[in-house]
């Protein structure tokens, strides 16, 4: 039999549920059977800026199977943003088809709904839309003349300052004033997003591939104008989210109106070129970056103004500078956001809204720094290190970025490897360069609840845990079972796990890199709960098995809640994950294609409950980020506004071979001011500062500094020398 | 997707005879373009005649020493067959670094000559573009034409092609055959096979309406030793090239005796160096001589607003292939 020693938390276990995957028994929201389902196909605009003037479906709707085409002339009545720019929530309204005005290319305008998904897309091919065209805001660099400070960057203040930045830079025996350029990225998890929506009476059920149930609720309660209670999600399985499915979109509530409309239940499911458009991405940062130090390397001042793009609806803007105000010790520090408004579709959250950006621009300028000051970059970071945050003078919960950074040196062989001269290794065509950042994503940690039911049949208990958390693929069945087969001292065997339904407890959903502290603390907290029952059931203090105390008390079956919150504690700290990575790649001196050989990260990120999930989270950032670095771009059409690569062929992702070694390492850390289990995120720890680390690898191979991402073989070729 | 016929004929005579000698009608190969653009809405034939299945599935010697590759033969097979791999490498070269093994071995060598431009306002149907909507304007000329042509282009369009294979089959001077439904053949030069846009940018190439590939002929063994594909991409696979080379050269000790040599992903159609060869033949082998073949290969090049760069990074290439083929041994 297995014990906690094997299965319960700190163990490499396989994901629970992953031979259901393989043999295609996890059931995704797509795949859950109607006989009468209807499939809903969307209608984009065509232009970027303007009113519909006239839509003609006659065409349309005389082919075969369909059943309903729905616009902004016959859709139902929804809760609009009666033309208030909003920031999006996750638990925001998502109105749909209120008005005949076009904010942006590809929004959608229409709805078919058909018996098959061929024939809804076949008869969207047929309408027409014609148009009263307003001259449209697209380019960035055209606009910049009209931005402005937003209430909030992605909740956070948009402007800190402390000291004084100019006095600071004035001082500085070294110093650099520099300006990157991230592009607009997108997510593409693998699933697409999708609903069914299903109503009886006046209640809906939605079979939603969503991040967060409780939330999903909210809107589409909010959307509609109805009682939760009405409302029930299910998503037992999700094909990734990366912060695309924080939010339920408008797809869900064209699904879920179609259905309605024709009174059957409905598929709506985003086509991948509407991915582009329908579900968020990551705004256009240009971030300037002022950094002074003096002679020591002690940085003296600390500038970074970003400017983004918001869309007409909304206004959002991911906290680029968030990691800049933490970081690093510094007398002056100066932390802007500006906005302007596009006619692009509105940007959401993206892994990491705020660090993935802002850590290009914050590491690579610390990168720029050391070279100006001819120091190592590593000890640069270590010799500005401080243990007070800062933004806000709270003491870190813990903090070992300095550990990290050793440790990763160490592994990397570092001190050996690393030569400030550009150029200086050779192998036959590729000249090779090494590179390092750091990292920090705040561990936030927020309530969540979660049920357990105990069964015994004679020696053996089994425990089923409900939550209503999701599973993104991120390993949360397995994180949540090992939590209650340590906690109840079960075996692993014996542990069931059901996620993703929102009749079940609530929880925080997965976002934020919160899941896995706020879930597996919630799930402890019923088994503690349980146990305490059981033994005021037995009348027993002693510590026995549940077995025991169940056999004592004389029960077969025993059902407990729990609820884990922050404790007041929690606010007098500030609480992050560090990381360090350091990295070798080569490049190609003619053609300018980077290739990476070898990766090392560092994560001190408190108590790691799987190994191997939590070494998954790590992989899948460092390959983000190396897609970051090299290879990810959505480019806006200059004339129309749409996103003109608008499919896997011109968007690309890394494939296998872009990456090299990779070598994971986490830092033991007991951090129980973070949560009772001293468990913090990975999941967006992965990716911040890769990008950094790669791009400060590549100035050290060829002495060139792409400051624009990402850094495809034209930039290195035009990019001139500089060191 | 329309709703469209499908014809699966067994030989080329039935295959012939279902198409319907105008646009409606399209012969299927493995579909790995032409399906992708039929769920686009970009293609719309009213019928589809199968010919995957044709039996053209065979590689054989010709007459005059040189090769047949069959036009249903699939992409996988072609390049690693003996005779391929053995006497023409630049050829298995290029075919390999194209889309991915499942894609390969899906596509035959007839569709990979055919497949389309990549250009992105082709695939997409709200934007003008003249190959697709004859007159409704080149959306590329003065938009996102970062990945387009700079050489023979014209103001109705400046799409490249695609193709990695038929860069290698630029350079190998390979001809094409095709049947009529008359029964009749006719052997097309690899150079005259596609054309530059000109004011008909919706022609690709110089295939009449109707008339079906059988085969690629490839001329007595080429380059066996001297060779070299070389592409540049953003990623290091399933990515079509930003620009390519492919070189073959004969060399005598470190003369060079003769070269064949094309460019990928600069124009319409694969752009073979003519002038090029004929410089480097008789030349030593040196960086200096291939540094001076790359500016001869650019001098004409006219880049549009956002591709400049493809002058330098072609250059570039151009000379490690030739460099890198050289070295070979
Ligand atoms: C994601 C992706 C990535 C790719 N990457 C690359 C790359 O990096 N490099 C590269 O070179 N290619 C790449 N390709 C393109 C691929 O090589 C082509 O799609 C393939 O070669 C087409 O062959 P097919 O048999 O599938 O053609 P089909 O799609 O079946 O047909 C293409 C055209 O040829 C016509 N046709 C087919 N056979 C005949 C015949 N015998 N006679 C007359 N007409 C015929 C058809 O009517 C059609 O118009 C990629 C494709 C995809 C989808
Ligand atoms: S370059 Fe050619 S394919 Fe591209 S938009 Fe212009 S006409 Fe169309």
């Amino acid at each position: 039999m297995k014990t906690k020693t094997t299965s319960g938390i700190g163990n490499p276990l396989s994901r629970l549920e992953g031979k259901l995957k393989v043999m295609g028994k996890a059931k995704y929201s797509s795949e859950f059977a109607f006989e009468n389902l209807a499939f809903a196909q969307g209608i984009q605009s065509t232009i970027a800026s303007g009113t519909i003037t006239a839509i003609d479906t006659s065409e349309a709707e005389k082919q075969e199977g369909v059943l309903k085409i729905i616009t902004y002339q016959n859709a139902l009545e929804l809760k609009g943003y009666n033309g208030r720019v909003e920031s999006p929530s996750t638990k925001g309204i998502s109105p749909s088809l209120q008005t005949p005005e076009v904010h942006f290319y590809g929004e959608y305008i229409g709805v078919v709904v058909a018996e098959t998904f061929e024939q809804a897309r076949y008869a969207a091919n047929l309408i027409k839309v014609t148009y009263a065209e307003n001259k449209h805001k697209i380019n960035f660099e055209e606009n910049l003349d009209s931005v402005y400070k937003p209430d909030k960057a992605n909740g956070q203040p948009a402007d800190t300052s402390w000291g004084d930045l100019e006095a600071g830079l004035q001082e500085a025996a070294a110093k650099i004033d520099v300006t990157y350029n991230t592009p607009i990225e997108h997510h593409h998890p693998m699933e697409l997003h999708n609903i069914i929506a299903v109503w009886e009476g006046d209640k809906v059920t939605a079979y939603a591939s969503t991040q967060m149930v409780e939330n999903a609720v909210i809107t589409i309660a909010e959307t509609f104008q109805m009682p939760k209670e009405n409302v029930r999600v299910i998503t037992p399985y999700v094909g990734g989210g990366f912060g695309s499915k924080l939010q339920l979109r408008e797809h869900a509530t064209l699904g879920i109106m179609a259905a309605k409309m024709v009174d059957r239940p409905v598929q709506f499911t985003v086509t991948r070129h509407e991915m582009f458009t329908a579900i968020g991405f990551r705004q256009h940062n240009q971030q300037r970056m002022r950094l002074g130090a003096d002679k020591d390397g002690n940085l003296i001042a600390v500038g970074h103004d970003t400017t983004s793009h918001t869309s007409f609806t909304e206004e959002f803007q991911e906290t680029c500078g968030l990691m800049t105000r933490m970081l690093y010790k510094t007398p002056n520090s100066l932390v802007t956001h500006r906005l302007m408004k596009l006619n692009l579709p509105s940007p959401r959250w993206m892994r990491a809204p705020g660090e993935a950006p802002g850590s290009f621009a914050l590491e690579s300028a610390m990168d720029e720094l050391a070279h100006e000051l001819r120091m190592d970059p590593a000890e640069l970071r270590i010799q500005n290190d401080t243990q007070k945050d800062p933004s806000n003078d709270k003491p870190f919960s813990s903090r070992q970025l300095v550990e990290c950074i050793r440790i990763g040196a160490k592994k990397f062989d570092w001190k050996n490897k690393w030569n400030p001269k550009p150029g200086h290794t050779q192998k036959e065509n590729w000249m090779v360069g090494y590179g390092m950042s750091a990292s920090s994503r705040a561990a936030p940690y927020l309530k969540s609840s979660a049920e357990v039911t105990l069964k015994r049949d004679g020696e053996t208990v089994t425990a089923v845990l409900k939550t209503d958390a999701t599973d993104i693929g991120t390993g949360t069945y397995t994180i949540l079972g090992q939590t209650v087969a340590e906690t109840l001292n079960l075996d692993i065997e014996d542990v069931q796990v059901e996620l993703g339904d929102s009749k079940f407890p609530v929880s925080p959903g997965s976002g934020g890199s919160w899941g896995a502290a706020s879930f597996a603390n919630g799930a402890r907290e019923a088994c503690i709960n349980a146990i305490n029952n059981l033994k005021t059931l037995a009348s027993t203090d002693e510590n026995l098995s549940i077995v025991e105390l169940m056999q004592q008390a004389d029960l077969t079956e025993h059902n407990a809640k729990g609820t884990a919150a922050p404790t007041e504690e929690f606010d007098d700290y500030s609480v992050y994950s560090f990381g360090a990575n350091f990295c070798e790649v080569w490049v190609d001196k003619d053609t300018g294609m980077v290739r990476l050989e070898h990766f090392v990260n560092v994560a001190s990120a408190g108590k790691i409950l799987n190994p191997k999930t939590a070494y998954g989270q790590i992989i899948g950032g460092i390959t983000w980020g190396l897609g970051q670095a090299l290879t990810e771009h959505t480019e806006v059409e200059p004339n129309y506004g749409n996103f003109i690569t608008r499919s896997f062929a011109d968007y690309h992702v890394p494939v296998n071979l872009d990456l090299g070694k990779i070598d994971v390492v986490f830092v033991p850390e007991e951090d129980y001011i973070a949560n009772p289990m001293g468990v913090k995120g990975i999941g967006e720890l992965g990716i911040t500062s890769i990008a950094a680390a790669i791009a400060n690898a590549v100035f050290n191979a060829t002495g060139k500094r792409v400051r624009d991402l990402p850094i495809t073989p034209q930039k290195v070729v035009t990019t001139p020398v500089t060191a | 997707m329309r709703p469209f016929q499908f014809h699966s004929p067994s030989n080329a005579a039935e295959a012939l005879q279902k198409h319907t000698k105008d646009q409606k009608t399209h012969y299927l190969g493995g579909g790995t373009n032409l399906i992708d653009l039929m769920k686009e809405d970009v293609e719309r034939p009213d019928h589809l005649v199968e010919v995957a299945d044709l039996p053209f599935k065979e590689i054989s010697k010709t007459a005059n020493g040189g090769l047949m590759l069959g036009a249903t033969l699939n992409n996988t097979d072609t390049a690693n067959h003996t005779d391929v791999r053995k006497n023409y490498p630049l050829l298995t070269m290029a075919m390999l670094s194209a889309a991915t093994e499942q894609i390969r071995n899906m596509a035959t060598n007839g569709g990979n000559i055919l497949q389309r431009t990549r250009c992105p306002y082709y695939f997409e149907t709200s934007m003008p573009c003249n190959k697709r909507e004859p007159g409704s304007g080149c959306g590329a000329l003065n938009g996102a034409n970062g990945k387009s042509a700079i050489f023979g282009w014209s103001e109705s369009c400046v799409a490249t092609h695609p193709s990695d294979m038929c860069v290698a089959l630029a350079a190998l001077n390979a001809k094409v055959h095709v049947e009529k439904e008359d029964g009749s053949s006719r052997v097309i030069p690899f150079s005259e096979f596609h054309r530059l846009p000109g004011d008909q940018p919706e022609k690709d190439t110089t295939l009449e309406i109707g008339e079906l590939i059988t085969g690629i002929e490839l001329p007595e063994s080429q380059f066996p030793d001297h060779y070299y594909y070389y592409k540049v991409r953003e990623r290091s696979s399933y990515a079509f090239a930003l620009v390519s080379a492919a070189v073959g050269l004969k060399l005598s000790g470190n003369t060079i005796t003769k070269a064949g040599l094309a460019i990928g992903k600069v124009a319409h159609k694969p752009w073979k160096l003519e002038k090029v060869e004929k410089f480097l033949a008789g030349k030593e082998a040196t960086l200096e001589n291939f540094e001076a073949a790359a500016d001869l290969a650019f001098e004409d090049a006219q880049p549009l607003s956002k591709n400049a760069y493809k002058i330098e990074l072609g250059k570039k290439t151009l000379v490690q292939a030739l460099v890198r083929a050289a070295a070979r041994s």
